[in-house]
């Protein structure tokens, strides 16, 4: 057991509203210089819809994550000698078309213009180019299911649907949609990491940050191939790549990452898991329908005194193992087992956890009366306007059972929560659909809570980083000792 | 104390101006020295003393043909003089074919005089170390051409160590693509330079502005220089144009390799990204979606 400890998150999509205020967040303090225009290291999707880059899901072009082959886990978009063959054209990049091409507005021109019969207009302008463009696409471009109908029906997790499941997802009026959230899954396996050729990327040994060194990048690109998420971007300005740092410089003076601290919906939860790296690579070659039993068998019982002794051994910080104890994430992961990863068929262990969605349930309409009504007390998840099975693929590997669980178990909760402050339920059959949903009250009770009434501390649960301890992974703390100061930027020699 | 103040002061006047005289009869010294050297390095491509004409005229006994102040004053610029109308230089002019005696670097007035000295000591030597090379009369045979086949294309290297022929010339016929355009054609050479004794003269000195300094300390041999007069006179007789169709196939050449290479790299890379949201869009546009 080599017992690590890592920043965890869990986005609760049945809370989002799809207001975009992370995205606007982050990209204020990160994303907003000369070469990152493009770059959303948050991003809000519309789903069903193709994201940002379109159709980022489709591993067959994009050649992102991991996949078995003879037994053994190889990246999809290059192995070591086709890494040194393609060095100098990496064939598996995304195109700028497939982000979008960045743009302002000719402002000026309101001003400037000179008098006509008609208003002056701002015309978009390339941010890349400075030359008036003919906007075809933005990363939002299917916000709402907007755009084109084309966006939505390109969704690749539509491939788990039947033709008539399809069908029926786009009716006028069985429409749904709900938002996807995405920022850096910051992976147990990150399949980044381990394609860049300069080991410019890494993950931080203290909380498994994932981070990519400025210094050593060479812009190669071979990440930007390799995530199955394309959360690693190409700076063209200063020719390195860039990534979600999680707000790293927050969380070490006990911030919340900006996009977790301006969430308006709240649907964010930030908490440190501990797990077992030591059986990373055995589980990571587990067949698909195990790998989400897998990478929960991963993270540990912080109550263990076994895990916390072992914890302890391998230089995890006694208040980080209080923090551990703490984390909302593991309620909802581990002991709940609310909260799934997106596309673990990737293999790439993403740390990120997703609450599936409650969606309304398909109604019909009977001569004037709309019938959306069934003994079946879980009816409306089988019913649901969005398939199980179409979140199975996005968020359970394919597994719908898994899905189904964790919105039975929302489902039951509600339900309980009815019962008790409406009264219009029964405690009766309140209490049956918890039993069938493999919750008991209290647990109801905890879900409840952590869901609707949580507050700041609640929600984000940000351990000590002790950098002071860390950086003697990297550095002796010591080298300068005995020496001046922090070195000199011309050493001072004798004479004039 | 005091003397050593002064003793150091007249040493410190004294110094520079001795460096400067010692300098300044070095310097003639090495200029009156030098006047075999540089005839040799700068003249022999053109001039003999007793040996006849090359391209420039037998300067045995010059002297007695003009005087002193017209040969140094020619020695400085021969184009000069032949511009202002001088009736002996322009007839120089005509018996050498219209070539004009270039500039030479590094001529000035002491200098000239020193070559005018060396000249008449040396045309009264029965036999001046200046004749001429005494190049072979006897037939170039096959195996000769052959020989300077090799020297040109640089398959055996010059015993001096100079850089082979074809790095910068070209002899028509000889290789497929031709040799180094740097340098002039030299297919019909041995015309231009009026035969065997004109070209191994020059191939001993070579004297032009870009092939002297690279050949001053590395002379090509007599052997060599035959073998290679071998070879010029048999490519010249075959009586060749000056090759200019190499460089259009040179270049042919290389645009068909650059579309070679291109319609090889996109095969090579076939399954490369090619961008999804384009093409997804516009297959909807057209209906296929």
């Amino acid at each position: 057991m080599n017992v690590r400890s890592q920043v965890s998150m869990v986005f609760h999509l049945d809370k989002c509203i799809g207001c975009h205020t992370c995205s606007i967040a982050c990209k204020n303090i990160w994303t907003d210089r000369k070469g990152t225009e493009y770059m959303w290291w948050n991003n809000v999707e519309t789903k069903p819809g193709t994201g940002f880059p379109t159709r980022w899901e489709d591993q067959e072009r994009y050649k992102g994550g991991w996949e078995k082959k003879n037994g053994d886990l190889q990246l999809r978009s290059q192995n070591k000698s086709s890494a040194l063959f393609n060095i100098f054209h990496n064939p598996n990049q995304p195109t700028l078309d497939d982000y979008y091409e960045p743009w302002t507005y000719d402002y000026q021109n309101l001003f400037n213009a000179p008098e006509g019969a008609d208003q002056p207009t701002a015309k978009p302008i390339s941010m890349v180019t400075g030359e008036y463009i003919n906007v075809e696409a933005g990363p939002n471009w299917d916000d709402d299911l907007g755009g084109s109908p084309v966006y939505a029906q390109n969704d690749p997790n539509l491939e788990s649907l039947t033709p008539e499941q399809r069908e029926q997802l786009f009716a006028t009026e069985r429409l749904v949609f709900f938002y996807f959230p995405r920022i850096c899954n910051h992976c147990l396996n990150p399949s980044c990491v381990a394609a860049c050729p300069s080991g410019a990327l890494y993950k931080r040994g203290e909380d498994g940050i994932v981070l990519l060194d400025q210094k050593r990048c060479r812009g190669w690109r071979a990440c930007v191939a390799a995530c199955p998420y394309k959360k690693t971007y190409f700076n063209w300005s200063t020719g390195k790549s860039e990534k979600c740092i999680l707000c790293f410089p927050r969380l070490e003076t006990g911030q919340a990452p900006a996009c977790f601290h301006s969430c308006v919906g709240r649907i964010r939860y930030l908490g440190v898991l501990l797990y077992d790296a030591a059986r990373i690579e055995e589980v990571a070659k587990l067949p698909d329908d195990q790998l989400i039993e897998g990478q929960r068998s991963l993270i540990l019982d912080p109550f263990d005194p076994e895990v916390i002794a072992a914890a302890r051994a391998s230089g995890v910080h006694d208040s980080v193992i209080e923090s551990a104890q703490k984390s909302p994430v593991y309620q909802f992961v581990k002991v709940w087992k609310l909260a799934l990863p997106p596309h673990l068929e990737y293999r790439t262990f993403p740390m990120l956890f997703y609450v599936p969605p409650m969606s309304p349930v398909m109604a019909s309409q009977d001569g004037g009366v709309i019938d959306h009504v069934s003994g079946d007390l879980f009816h409306d998840i089988e019913q649901s306007r969005v398939p199980v099975a179409y979140l199975a693929k996005l968020l359970g590997a394919g597994q719908e059972n898994k899905v189904r669980y964790a919105l039975r178990k929302q489902k039951a909760v509600r339900w309980y929560r009815r019962a008790l402050t409406v009264g219009d339920v029964t405690m009766e059959v309140a209490s049956r659909m918890l039993a069938e949903a493999d919750c008991s009250a209290e647990e109801a009770e905890a879900i409840y809570q952590l869901t609707s009434l949580c507050t700041f501390e609640d929600r984000f649960v940000i351990p000590p980083m002790h950098r002071e301890e860390a950086i003697q992974m990297m550095e002796d703390p010591l080298e300068h000792k005995a020496s001046a100061g922090f070195g000199f930027v011309s050493a001072p020699h004798r004479g004039m | 104390m005091l003397d050593w103040i002064t003793g150091k002061g007249f040493r410190n006047s004294l110094t520079p101006r001795v460096c400067a005289m010692v300098a300044l009869l070095i310097g003639t010294a090495a200029a009156q020295q030098d006047a075999g050297t540089f005839f040799k390095q700068n003249c022999t491509s053109c001039h003999t003393i007793g040996g006849g004409r090359l391209t420039g005229p037998d300067l045995k006994d010059v002297g007695s043909r003009r005087d002193r102040a017209w040969l140094v004053q020619f020695l400085q610029s021969p184009k000069a003089m032949i511009d202002s109308g001088d009736l002996y230089a322009t007839k120089l002019q005509q018996e050498a074919r219209g070539v004009v005696m270039p500039n030479i670097a590094g001529m000035n007035p002491q200098q000239a005089q020193a070559l005018v000295d060396m000249i008449s000591t040396e045309s009264k030597l029965p036999r001046s170390q200046f004749a001429g090379m005494q190049i072979s009369d006897r037939p170039l045979t096959d195996q000769d051409i052959a020989k300077g086949r090799l020297v040109f294309l640089g398959e055996q290297q010059l015993s001096g160590g100079g850089p082979a022929c074809i790095s910068c010339h070209t002899v028509k016929g000889l290789t497929l693509l031709g040799g180094g355009r740097l340098g002039p054609d030299l297919t019909r050479v041995y015309e231009r330079l009026q035969g065997r004794k004109g070209l191994a003269a020059w191939l001993s000195s070579p004297a032009s502005p870009t092939m002297a300094p690279v050949f001053k300390d590395h002379a090509i041999q007599p052997e060599e220089v035959l073998s290679l007069v071998a070879l010029f006179e048999d490519s010249a007789k075959r009586g060749g144009q000056d090759d200019t169709t190499s460089l259009l196939n040179f270049f042919l050449l290389g645009v068909g390799g650059m579309v070679l290479g291109l319609i090889s790299l996109d095969a090579l890379w076939k399954t490369r990204f090619r961008g999804v949201r384009r093409s997804m869009v516009h297959k909807n546009d057209r209906g296929e979606g």
